[in-house]
């Protein structure tokens, strides 16, 4: 059950962070299969994001951040979608995305889907950080 | 309370609007992604005191109002109020962050090193005048490392505590509906850490950094050093339907925590964060806090002083009001030194009588 919930956030958040032309052009595919989808939510909205300070652990908001999120059922389950700013669209393909991910409705090409994504956003990753490694500095005391 | 009625003053008040608009000439999307990919430091700024974050929006905000930075955080403010909150999210942890810049200047040796990350701290300010002179100025290329920098690093603070330096952080556990929220209660005084925190991390940048600096001056009561300043992004937390907790994205934070020299056998700390990279904010901001407890009444560093007048719609709205028509009270003004004036010379006229 654990693992099957950290894939499926492994799945929501690669989607939230890929290229959305690719996940949207995905999701149409997906979506010539699929015979009925209902839309619950599809807007854009805030999200309160708070933290914690290191001096007495305090939790407090930073501030609100625009997400676009979409909430669908289709194939027998509830798809959701939500991603940081205005992209209806992107939401929508995410929560299509994720609707058929669970129904393990076309799974393997949605599995290598989202790898790919992933890979794509790790390797982005890694050459920032490749580059920030080359800042790191050695202070000496003379 | 009176009020002057106005006639006739509606074409030139429309004019002026437009005159303003006209000024700055249209605004296309091309304009806005380039104020986006041109100054996201100043994006950064502006979405630290809306309060709100998302940089295509801060970007218009700022192509609208162009630059007037008071006047695109109010539209950005008044913006938020037109979008419903769908939830909050978990709240943020010091190891979770992914951490772009890094460094301490009380302590050399931090677990997990420092990274000076994206800077000017050691660079020449030169002008590259060259640029006006036809000439492209393109900056040289990061000679990137072969291994990545950890993505995640261990807050200085936590490291400070396993020391016995300072007192452990309590592990605030309330729900993140539960946390005070400055958006939808008043501010009190003593205001609750929480509502400090959130005041500060939407607070002016050069309001908190005038008030900042008056304490580093000497003004307050602690001098701060830099314990941990961080540039990062972080990952927004939410909930599916179903339960499953996921990332949504990331978006940029920064904040710092201060230390002024030990009274007793502990240090003292101050900290502060806000929306995207401001890092002479967070400075300043934590510095506020280091200060705020015990402070004198009505000094700078005493927290209603700074939090009220750090709150950049509230102060500028009440700076700019003052050109608005204030005809009834001065011309009330005016009748009592005219009334004044002509008492002292009617005793003066019977006497000459």
């Amino acid at each position: 059950m654990a693992d099957q919930q950290s894939r499926h956030a492994f799945v929501l958040a690669t989607l939230a962070r890929g290229n959305d032309a690719e996940i949207k052009q995905f999701a149409e595919q997906l979506l010539a299969d699929i015979d009925e989808v209902e839309v619950i939510k599809n807007r854009t909205g805030l999200v309160m994001l708070p933290m914690r300070d290191t001096v007495e652990g305090t939790a407090f908001h930073l501030g609100e951040v625009l997400v676009a999120e979409a909430h669908i059922r289709a194939l027998g389950q509830e798809g959701y979608g939500m991603k940081t700013g205005r992209d209806l669209e992107a939401a929508m393909a995410i929560a299509v995305i994720d609707a058929a991910w669970q129904a393990g409705h076309e799974l393997s090409t949605i599995d290598a889907f989202v790898a790919a994504q992933a890979d794509a956003i790790a390797a982005n990753d890694n050459e920032r950080m490749r580059a920030v490694e080359a800042t790191r500095v050695n202070m000496e005391t003379f | 309370m009176a009020y002057v009625a106005t006639r006739g003053g509606e074409r030139a008040i429309e004019q002026s609007e437009r005159l303003f608009k006209q000024e700055l000439g249209t605004i296309t999307p091309e304009k806005v992604k380039q104020v986006r990919e041109t100054m996201p430091y100043l994006v950064d700024r502006v979405m630290g005191e809306a309060s709100l974050y998302d940089q295509d929006v801060a970007a218009l905000a700022l192509a609208q109002t162009g630059g007037e930075l008071s006047e695109a955080v109010l539209l950005l403010r008044a913006w938020r109020t037109t979008q419903p909150r769908i939830t909050v999210a978990k709240p943020l942890e010091q190891d979770k962050q992914h951490v772009f810049r890094r460094i301490s200047a009380a302590f050399k040796d931090i677990p997990g090193g420092q990274l000076l990350g994206p800077s000017l701290d050691y660079a020449h300010r030169l002008l590259a005048t060259e640029v006006l002179a036809g000439e492209d100025h393109t900056p040289k290329p990061v000679e990137a490392a072969e291994k990545a920098a950890p993505s995640h690093q261990p807050s200085v603070s936590a490291w400070l505590s396993s020391q016995g330096l300072v007192d452990d952080a309590e592990h605030d556990d309330t729900a993140p509906d539960d946390i005070p929220d400055l958006t939808r209660e008043p501010l009190l005084f003593p205001a609750k850490r929480a509502h400090r925190l959130q005041s500060l991390a939407r607070a002016d940048s050069g309001g908190v950094l005038a008030l900042g600096y008056s304490a580093m001056r000497g003004y307050g009561q602690a001098h701060p050093t830099v314990s941990e300043l961080r540039l990062a992004e972080v990952d927004i937390e939410v909930q599916h339907p179903c339960g499953t907790s996921f990332s949504a994205g990331r978006v940029k934070v920064s904040q710092a925590e201060v230390i002024s020299k030990a009274k007793g056998e502990r240090l003292d700390r101050g900290f502060a964060a806000t929306f995207g990279w401001n890092e002479v904010k967070c400075i300043s901001a934590a510095t506020l806090d280091l200060n705020a407890d015990g402070a004198e009444k009505n000094s700078a560093v005493e927290e209603e002083f700074f939090l009220y007048h750090t709150e950049g719609v509230e102060s500028s709205g009440f700076c700019i009001h003052f050109k608005l028509p204030h005809y009834v009270t001065f011309q009330s003004s005016l009748d009592a030194m005219r009334d004044a004036k002509a008492k002292k010379q009617t005793p003066q006229m019977e006497a000459a009588e």
